[in-house]
């Protein structure tokens, strides 16, 4: 059913097709700025009913601005959906005789739980092998920026990240790691507080080398 | 009717100081449902008498019906927030997400439902002979800024004298479980729980002492991802003893 509205979307590879699963619905993109303020009050709005059925007093002085904090915190945590690998990246991609593994780990990822509308933050760790073309270290830490700042499930953020990698560079292998403590799971629910979710995505020679992909493991994720 | 008590309640508030302490969620006690709960008689005439927090004897009462049928239109809320930031409310993992965002968000704020007399207190306070300090530490606790709607988490910890009468343990960190599931500013967090252990046992002191990791300073704004904000409250010999102060503050250290 997923893969379906992939194809709908664009009807380009299908296995890239999984990774576009969220990104803006078409039609959004083609809006103009001048209905940005309008969306904005509207889920203003939306703040204010909540904040309403949830008992409290909307007018008393800690709430009276919160709708629209709330709103804009809200717009800042789904930023990721106007942002394309596209647009970060044309100009840091260099041509180096490097093959070596390149490695960039600990990037803090917030993101927002589809599910619930609750954060879920951590860390991720990624790897590729560079097939003649590096890209600028902070560039993968930008691509988890806009692939993060969505509402999201922490499989198919890693396998956005990976894939976005895959795309930009065609490198000989891309791994992402993810670990992330969910609060959907701590602060309600079954209420875990230690609990961590990890994910990854290993392609190319990760996937196919088991002494490469130990090796990336060793390196990011071992303290 | 609602709104002129809310009024009078706000404005009695603001004579004691500036604080914006017409608590969370202590008007009236009514929700705004038709079918509500018995509302609390309005204090405000004794609001110049009153301390500048709210006794936790005026509670809450949403319920658990005001819960269920203020479900409807909090999933329609979220639906609208959904579209407002371009996503598809229908693709299918966000098709249900209205009603378990909802069901999250009435979570978060369940402490507005949670009475401390009838559900806490009543049983648990014992005549003790014990005048030593009582430390409970390391309390996990999870609230919701009442400014950006974004998670707070951190620890608590609790510290009182008793004065021949202690009480349960576990009830501390329900106080702060009722207290931190609101929309909440830290420092009136901190306050309130001291305050309600102070009127239920009549301590010789309480100390509270509250770290936490502000999710909107750390996902959003400034950014700073290591911050912790500190707040603590200290109650009768806790202020005024530095000695008992020091002990409580190593202790809850080590």
């Amino acid at each position: 059913m997923e893969y379906q509205h992939d194809i709908e979307i664009n009807g380009e590879d299908k296995y890239l097709n999984i990774c576009k699963h969220n990104g803006l619905f078409e039609k959004e993109k083609d809006s103009k700025d001048d209905t940005d303020s309008n969306k904005l009050s509207h889920i203003e709005k939306a703040y204010t009913t909540i904040l309403g059925e949830l008992g409290e007093d909307v007018d008393r002085e800690g709430l009276l601005r919160t709708p629209l904090r709330a709103a804009k915190a809200m717009q800042f945590f789904t930023k990721g959906y106007k942002e394309t690998t596209q647009d970060i990246l044309n100009d840091a991609i260099f041509d180096e005789n490097h093959d070596e593994m390149v490695i960039v780990k600990d990037i803090e990822l917030f993101s927002l739980c589809e599910h619930h509308l609750v954060p879920f933050f951590g860390k991720a760790h990624i790897a590729y092998l560079p097939n003649k073309k590096v890209v600028g270290l902070s560039k993968l830490a930008r691509i988890v920026e806009i692939y993060s700042r969505r509402l999201q499930v922490q499989e198919r953020l890693t396998k956005q990240i990976a894939s976005a990698i895959s795309e930009a560079l065609e490198p000989a292998g891309v791994a992402v790691v993810i670990e992330a403590a969910h609060m959907c799971m701590v602060m309600r629910g079954v209420q875990k507080m230690n609990a961590s979710t990890v994910t990854s995505v290993m392609l190319g020679t990760f996937q196919d080398n088991p002494t490469t992909r130990k090796e990336f493991l060793d390196l990011a994720i071992r303290k | 009717m609602e709104h002129s008590k809310q009024k009078q309640y706000g404005s009695s508030e603001n004579k004691e100081t500036g604080h914006s302490s017409v608590l969370n969620g202590h008007f009236d006690g009514t929700v705004k449902r038709p079918a509500a709960g018995p509302s609390l008689p309005p204090a405000a005439e004794s609001g110049s008498q009153r301390p500048v927090m709210e006794s936790w004897r005026e509670e809450r009462t949403r319920s658990v019906e005001d819960n269920e049928m203020s479900l409807p239109s909090l999933a329609a809320a979220y639906t609208t927030i959904l579209r407002g930031l371009g996503e598809d409310p229908q693709r299918q993992g966000l098709l249900k997400t209205p009603w378990r965002a909802a069901t999250a968000m009435q979570f978060f704020t369940k402490g507005y439902q949670e009475k401390i007399i009838a559900d806490v207190l009543n049983d648990a306070i014992f005549d003790e002979d014990h005048d030593e300090m009582v430390i409970v530490k390391d309390i996990d606790m999870f609230s919701m800024c009442e400014h950006h709607l974004v998670p707070i988490f951190g620890r608590v910890h609790i510290g009182y004298l008793p004065n021949k009468r202690v009480l349960g343990l576990s009830k501390l960190a329900r106080i702060v479980e009722i207290y931190s599931r609101r929309l909440q500013v830290q420092e009136r967090l901190t306050k309130q729980i001291a305050v309600a252990i102070t009127e239920a046992l009549q301590p010789t002191g309480v100390g509270v002492v509250i770290e936490a990791t502000h999710m909107c300073m750390v996902m959003r704004g400034v950014q700073k991802m290591n911050s912790k904000t500190v707040t603590s409250t200290m109650l009768g010999v806790f202020r005024e003893d530095p000695k008992t102060r020091d002990e409580f503050l190593t202790l809850i250290r080590s």
